[in-house]
């Protein structure tokens, strides 16, 4: 754009020496049409949220008409008898959602540290490209995966299920996430399919799905770190892993925050992955290593050929709550990567 | 090299105009020639639908390629099939049940606008895979009633070591594990045919469990299986869903009702289902078919549900060889040009259909499934007539030229009729052959007690005196012995074996160990120890007291030092 300053009046600055200069700003036509394509792509994206969201309101009226606000605590799903809610597929939406991102962040947070600060210079964009690769793999791929390979062969392994499902669940049953209604460590007969297709293993398929997206805005903003900072630290005597505790996790704090909130709204509408390994079920299954959960977007993919309108409603007003669900969590990621240091300018 | 690339230079330029004139040429014929002359093309097409009947399209699809015909059959389950044809998402669907089945749990789906008409594509039986041990070795030649079925499946039955189940299985031990029902957790046909077979046969077991969900009874078809949480029921989506959850080794105890091609697929064996006839019998191609001769079809032309099947004669058919859930797959044809669908695809999904009710029907006993009878492949050809621009073909001729399974010189259904007669230590009695089931073809060792005769050989020979016990003698010691033996959980060596079914002759035991080479396991469970016990408190004692021999010494010496050197530093 160009700034025009007009050269000061003689006889102006005469009379008030005080006033400052006047800057007039001329847009040429470039600039307008630049200005005018951002602000249409904005709006355009901006309209096209509202519209999903009058959209799903709409169709979900009759529903919510039916239901009212109990839509939002009846556990059953049953539109056909008239009882339905969204409560067990929520609360099992937000379970899944957590054991994703506590699987993702650590695991996230070390590949970044590692591309950023440790790899070798050769290897490091290799590193970055498998990364993004991992995030190229579509989520039908996850889920085969779970389903073949992670759930009978790492997991819940041979007839007596050995694995970290049943560890968990023999020594810290005590627990109440931990607990498996039904799941008897010393009964060598004893039914192992209580800990299949649960919370906690749809929760490591979703992991894995989340892990590239929170990894490539970590390493970005680890190594936006300053330099000057850096080599500070490095002048103090720091150790390269005394530098990164000082100078890149701190600076990074706000990165990792946001990239792992961008991760939870990804792993909150993760659908095809949980669709298949999950064993459905429309209850608040507090449970985490115990057969049994659901989310509310494989929900709507496994229910969507049911024909009756009201079913079709209830899915939309499943959705609706999704989407308000994962506007908040995006939301608060972008008002915490707002608010930190990152890309700010440094001294560096 | 560089020499040669520029002498076929010209020939190059001289191809690549030639090819520019021949395009010119076709393009001037093409807006030139009246498009009503033009032949149709083959273009890709697109089905979806049913699972159960997956195995068998996607083979033919694969066959069909061959001959430049390009089919992309989702199995995503009927609901779906139904619902995306109904909206006009593929060119054909596939479903088990038909259009407007009232279904209390996930409503009844209307046939929409969408002209379309049903055709039968092949036959098949709904099998109950397992995952089953016994002592380590997997069974294979497990026999339920249909009753029994009924109660796992609602919850009634939930252990493997059920009076009931052990009545079914006089030669197995079975042990003390807990029965897993694998259910569809998507809208299926398979589901829907179980759930029409409980209705009506076991409509008392089928509505008590309906209760639960407080839904007015009879209950009737579901598509959608109902399931409540904590009762021990998985479910899974699709075919491939369940009966990859009961493949799983971890999965020890899971039932699962599927198609059979997917247990024999997954290596895994059926249970053999006893029919009206009092035989236990697998859902063999053969079986399927004897037990279809007893389906009503809709033969009302003008009727909506045209070809479509009445399955009650079919669930009590006393033959001794029909296996009670057999039935037919249904594709949805479309009758007319609309919701996108162009000539050169109605073209194109005739041709398909032409190749699987004719050839594609001699693999169908390979697949798992059981070929359609003549006049079913004859009213399906009928039906592809109503697809807009189908291949016109002489039906006769085509019939002729099928080669189809179930056509006999006299008119009658040979699959059937020359179907073999089910092993008679199968009946339901005091007998069970050993021989397996689907894709676990080895042989399971039968208790002493309930064995038939040579492994099922010598009696099979038409003598029927094991199961009947017409043979004075031989049956009550066989009798007794069977419903001791599994009960007292010993396997009775000096009893029992020494007396052979058949002949009644008291046989020594070293002989009957060399003739009956397999020895059943006894599955045997203890009372164990749970809970925190003396030893625990004990153990746990020990560690402490061990950690604290390690840690001490240099923690107490510390205190003692550091008090040592305060007393110094006041000096």
């Amino acid at each position: 754009m160009t700034v025009v300053v007009s050269p000061p009046d003689p006889a102006e600055t005469a009379a008030r020496p005080a006033a400052p200069r006047r800057v007039r700003q001329r847009r040429t036509p470039s600039d307008l049409a630049f200005r005018g394509v951002i602000r249409v792509g904005g709006i355009i994206v901006l309209a096209v949220m509202l519209l999903v969201g009058i959209f799903l309101t709409l169709r979900a009226v009759p529903a919510l008409r039916t239901m009212g606000w109990r839509f939002l605590t009846a556990q059953e799903w049953d539109p056909a008898g008239g009882d339905f809610g969204v409560a067990g597929v929520l609360i099992g939406t937000l379970l899944i959602a957590a054991v994703a991102v506590v699987i993702a962040v650590p695991l996230a947070t070390g590949a970044a540290l590692y591309i950023a600060e440790y790899a070798p210079r050769r290897i490091a964009p290799v590193l970055v490209n498998l990364v993004d690769l991992m995030a190229a793999v579509p989520s039908v791929v996850y889920g085969i995966w779970g389903l073949y390979l992670l759930q009978p062969h790492l997991l819940v392994q041979g007839e007596h299920g050995e694995g970290l499902p049943r560890w968990l669940a023999t020594y810290l049953g005590w627990f109440p996430l931990f607990r498996v209604d039904g799941f008897d460590p010393s009964d060598p007969l004893g039914s192992n399919s209580s800990l299949t297709s649960s919370t906690f293993i749809a929760g490591i398929i979703v992991a894995m799905m989340v892990t590239p997206i929170i990894s490539s805005v970590m390493r970005e903003v680890f190594s936006q770190a300053p330099v000057g900072e850096r080599e500070g630290a490095y002048a103090l005597g720091a150790t390269r892993w005394g530098m990164i505790r000082s100078v890149v996790l701190p600076f990074g704090r706000g990165g990792m925050i946001g990239g792992t909130m961008l991760g939870l709204g990804r792993a909150l509408g993760e659908t095809i992955g949980v669709y298949l390994v999950i064993s459905f079920v429309f209850v608040i299954q507090p449970h985490i290593l115990q057969v049994g959960g659901g989310s509310i977007s494989s929900l709507i993919a496994l229910r969507y050929a049911e024909s009756n309108p009201i079913g079709i409603a209830g899915l939309m007003a499943a959705g609706l709550v999704l989407f308000a669900m994962t506007l908040l969590v995006n939301f608060g990621a972008g008002l915490i990567i707002n608010r930190s240091r990152s890309g700010a300018a440094s001294d560096a | 090299m560089f020499k040669q690339w520029i002498r076929r230079r010209p020939r190059t330029t001289s191809r690549l105009a030639r090819v520019v004139a021949a395009a010119a040429a076709a393009a001037v014929l093409l807006t030139a020639a009246p498009p009503a002359s033009a032949a149709p093309r083959l273009v890709p097409i697109v089905g979806i639908g049913s699972t159960w009947s997956a195995n068998a399209i996607t083979a033919w699809a694969r066959n069909v390629q061959a001959s430049n015909i390009q089919v992309e059959y989702e199995a995503a389950g009927s609901t779906q099939g139904r619902v995306q044809f109904r909206e006009g998402k593929a060119h054909f669907g596939v479903s088990e049940i038909p259009y407007g089945m009232k279904d209390i749990f996930s409503g009844t789906d209307s046939k929409g606008s969408r002209q379309s008409a049903y055709m039968p594509i092949v036959a098949g039986g709904t099998a109950f895979m397992y995952n089953l041990k016994i002592g380590g070795r997997r069974v294979t030649n497990l026999r339920l009633s249909g009753e029994v079925i009924a109660k796992i499946f609602t919850g009634v039955i939930r252990k493997w070591n059920d009076p009931a189940i052990k009545a079914d299985n006089p030669g197995l031990a079975l042990p003390a594990r807990s029965i897993i029902p694998v259910v569809r957790q998507d809208g299926s046909g398979t589901t829907a045919q179980f759930t029409l077979w409980m209705s009506k046969q076991h409509q008392a077991i089928w509505d008590n469990y309906c209760r639960k969900w407080n839904k007015p009874t009879p209950c009737g078809i579901t598509s959608v299986y109902p399931r409540q949480s904590g009762s021990g029921f998985v479910g899974a989506t699709g075919s491939d869903g369940v009966s990859g959850y009961v493949r799983q080794e971890n999965a020890e105890g899971a039932i699962t009702y599927v198609e059979y091609s997917y247990a024999i697929n997954a290596k895994f064996p059926v249970v053999k289902v006893l029919n009206a006839g009092g035989y236990y019998v697998e859902p063999t191609a053969s079986n399927v078919a004897v037990a279809l001769t007893r389906a009503r079809i809709n033969k009302d032309q003008k009727s909506d549900d045209y070809l479509t099947q009445i399955l009650d004669d079919v669930y009590r058919s006393s033959d001794p060889r029909a296996y009670p859930l057999s039935s037919y797959s249904y594709m949805i044809i479309p009758t007319r040009l609309e919701y996108n669908l162009t000539a050169d695809a109605g073209y194109t999904l005739s041709k398909f259909a032409y190749y699987f009710l004719c050839e594609g029907q001699r693999q169908a006993e390979v697949l798992g499934y059981s070929p359609l009878p003549i006049n079913l492949v004859q009213a399906g050809m009928e039906q592809v007539q109503k697809i807009p621009s189908h291949e016109t073909i002489n039906i006769d001729q085509k019939l002729r030229s099928c080669n189809n399974p179930t056509v006999s010189a006299d008119g009658g259904n040979a699959l059937a009729k020359n179907a073999p007669q089910p092993s008679p230590c199968d009946k339901r009695g005091p007998t069970q052959t050993g021989t397996g089931t689907a894709g676990a073809r080895q042989e399971t060792p039968v208790l002493a007690a309930a064995r038939c005769g040579g492994a099922g050989n010598t009696a099979g020979g038409g003598n029927t005196a094991a199961g009947g016990g017409t043979t004075t003698g031989a049956g009550t010691p066989g009798g007794t012995a069977a419903t001791a033996g599994p009960t007292s959980g010993i396997p009775v060596p000096g009893a029992a074996p020494q007396i052979d079914p058949d002949t009644g002759e008291v046989v020594g035991g070293t002989a009957g160990v060399a003739a009956g080479e397999q020895v059943a396991a006894v599955p045997v469970a203890l009372d164990g120890t749970d809970g925190w016990r003396l030893r625990h408190t004990l153990m746990l004692l020990a560690a402490v007291l061990l950690i604290a021999l390690i840690v001490g010494p240099p923690l107490v010496s510390q205190v003692l030092q550091g008090r040592r050197d305060d007393h110094r530093g006041d000096r």
